[in-house]
């Protein structure tokens, strides 16, 4: 009786905390499609005639727009020459490197101990000087720090678990390194090594404080977003709940593959996180 | 031959490229960190240690220490602890595969969201006026809070968001290496009528001790990085009640002021501070996860 009552408590607890995980960002999507005074109303709304402004002020505004281009642009270069510079490193850490390994990957994780603030500064001037400031393409150089290293720490372990007798028994055929790469492991550790990429384009889609210094007119979408809140007097809710939502769906959409890449992380005997 | 120019090719363009941004951004800002660079004018003069001088005398630089060890604190206790109890109550609760996915699935998407936007949705959350939380502060009858603009739980505040980020998922983590773990040793423990706690606290726990310490790790590097969730929800303020070090590096250096020497200085600080720590804790997990 006493464990039937507990068991429910521990329910409804559980309960309680989905709501709690799930609420604030239910509540954001809603309030997207409220008009101003649906959302100013002492006692929250639930009900109401939605309305497509917001998103309509959004996609109409060119600084939005340019952020959102710009975005992708950075994102997708940062992480494309991440993952073609990080990949064959890691797969040369995991197999042909072993005894620098640790020190090699002490160095990838130790750069992502570096403050943000200790990059910003410095490129800053240095962009500055060289009249490259706020161009995309010193933004780029400075993201792949954070992407070739976090390529490079992910995709270790991936190759870590490609079988090896694949490998040694794609060299006694007479396949040069190369090509046991290129034609087997890579292929094997796919999987795996997508799941990386996503975190890397993760990371580096909600970067905010780099963008802000290094790229003050070209922004990215963070920049922009917490730019919104000065547009006028009054605080345009609607429009900022409406930007969360434009700048929330691309990494969201990638839920299952993070849930597959904690499993096979776990599945490498839980080591992989560090 | 071919096989040492293969492991020469794929390692160097990474390892040279990351090199030389790690070495350019740390040789720099030691370098500005002995001038005295504003941002306004190119000219600039060599100043030895003046800068590391003056922040020894600048309140507001210990006020901001002071205030990144507490976030740091708060943030990563507050998140493993959230994690651990989550992670035991849904091993515990959640027996059907397709439950216990469903609520990982829920838990994952806090973290997924960047932080700016989470920053928005709980600054809009936290709103005394029309935000959801003092909704329901006010149906318990207590009267409308500050969250935001009361210095003695702003910071406490801004922390819930990025616990309510990384704890669910580091629940996720930690539900899933639960699962991976042998049930003899478990089996054993219920035959010896332990109960449930115990048998977590003493048994699935310590088992889990190597990849726990490796989250704190991560959480600990992570919170270093809260600088899009205090500038967007409170900007440091009120007053500099939740400002941590890389904002008032950010506000000296950048916004405001652009001494870019003085910031530098600070950053140089903060670098040391960091990967002194972090080094010593990487060595030290390396010896207790063996």
């Amino acid at each position: 009786m006493v464990s039937l009552i507990l068991r429910n408590m521990a329910r409804a607890a559980l309960g309680l905390v989905v709501l709690v995980a799930l609420t604030p960002i239910l509540w954001t999507t809603l309030g997207a499609f409220k008009q101003l005074r649906d959302i100013v109303t002492p006692i929250p709304k639930l009900f109401f005639t939605p309305t497509l402004e917001n998103f309509a002020t959004i996609l109409g505004n060119p600084t939005i727009r340019d952020g959102l281009v710009n975005s992708v642009i950075v994102v997708a270069v940062a992480v494309g020459i991440g993952a073609a510079l990080g990949i064959p490193a890691a797969h040369t850490l995991a197999r042909h490197a072993r005894r620098y390994g640790d020190d090699v990957q002490f160095f990838v994780l130790s750069l992502r101990f570096m403050p943000p603030v200790a990059i910003a500064i410095p490129f800053i001037v240095i962009y500055l000087d060289l009249g490259i400031y706020d161009s995309l393409g010193g933004l780029i150089l400075v993201y792949l720090v954070t992407t070739i290293s976090t390529v490079i720490w992910l995709a270790v372990p991936a190759f870590d678990r490609v079988p090896r007798e694949i490998e040694e028994a794609a060299a006694m055929e007479g396949c040069t390194e190369a090509e046991v790469f290129w034609r087997f492991s890579l292929p094997i550790a796919a999987p795996s090594l997508f799941g990386a990429l996503v975190f890397t384009f993760v990371l580096v889609w909600n970067e905010l404080l780099l963008a802000l210094t290094l790229a003050a007119q070209n922004a990215t979408l963070p920049v922009v977003a917490a730019s919104i809140t000065s547009l006028g007097k009054e605080v345009p809710w609607g429009v900022i709940n409406a930007a969360t939502v434009v700048l929330v769906l691309p990494p969201l959409v990638f839920i299952g593959l993070l849930m597959g890449l904690i499993n096979t992380m776990v599945r490498g005997g839980g080591r992989a996180k560090g | 031959m071919t096989r040492q120019r293969f492991i020469f090719l794929s390692l160097a363009p990474a390892l040279t490229v990351l090199g030389l941004l790690a070495a350019i951004s740390t040789a720099g800002a030691v370098w500005f960190s002995v001038m005295n660079r504003a941002l306004r004018s190119p000219d600039y003069e060599y100043v030895g240690f003046y800068n590391y001088l003056r922040l020894l005398r600048d309140k507001r630089f210990f006020n901001a220490l002071e205030i990144s060890l507490i976030w740091e604190l708060i943030t990563v206790t507050g998140t493993l602890a959230v994690a651990i109890l989550l992670a035991v109550l849904v091993h515990e609760t959640v027996k059907r595969p397709l439950w216990r996915n469903l609520i990982c699935f829920a838990f994952l998407a806090p973290v997924l969201l960047p932080r700016v936007a989470a920053a928005f949705i709980w600054r809009f959350l936290y709103s005394p006026s029309l935000g959801l939380a003092n909704w329901f502060a006010d149906l318990f009858g207590i009267g409308p809070i500050e969250f935001l603009a009361d210095p003695s739980i702003a910071l406490v505040s801004v922390a819930v968001v990025d616990i309510w980020q990384w704890g669910l998922f580091f629940t996720v983590i930690l539900v899933k290496l639960l699962e991976t773990l042998p049930r003899d040793p478990i089996e054993a423990a219920m035959l010896d009528n332990a109960r449930v706690w115990e048998i977590h606290a003493y048994v699935t726990l310590p088992m889990l001790k190597g990849p726990l310490i490796s989250l704190v790790l991560v959480k600990a590097v992570e919170s270093l990085r809260s600088f899009d969730l205090i500038f967007v929800m409170t900007g440091g303020g009120p007053g500099t009640a939740t400002e941590t070090l890389d904002l008032y590096a950010y506000q000296t250096g950048i916004n405001l002021g652009g001494r870019v020497s003085y910031a530098s200085a600070m950053s140089i600080l903060l670098l040391i501070a960091t990967t002194l720590a972090f080094t010593l804790i990487w060595r030290a997990g390396r010896k207790w996860s063996r």
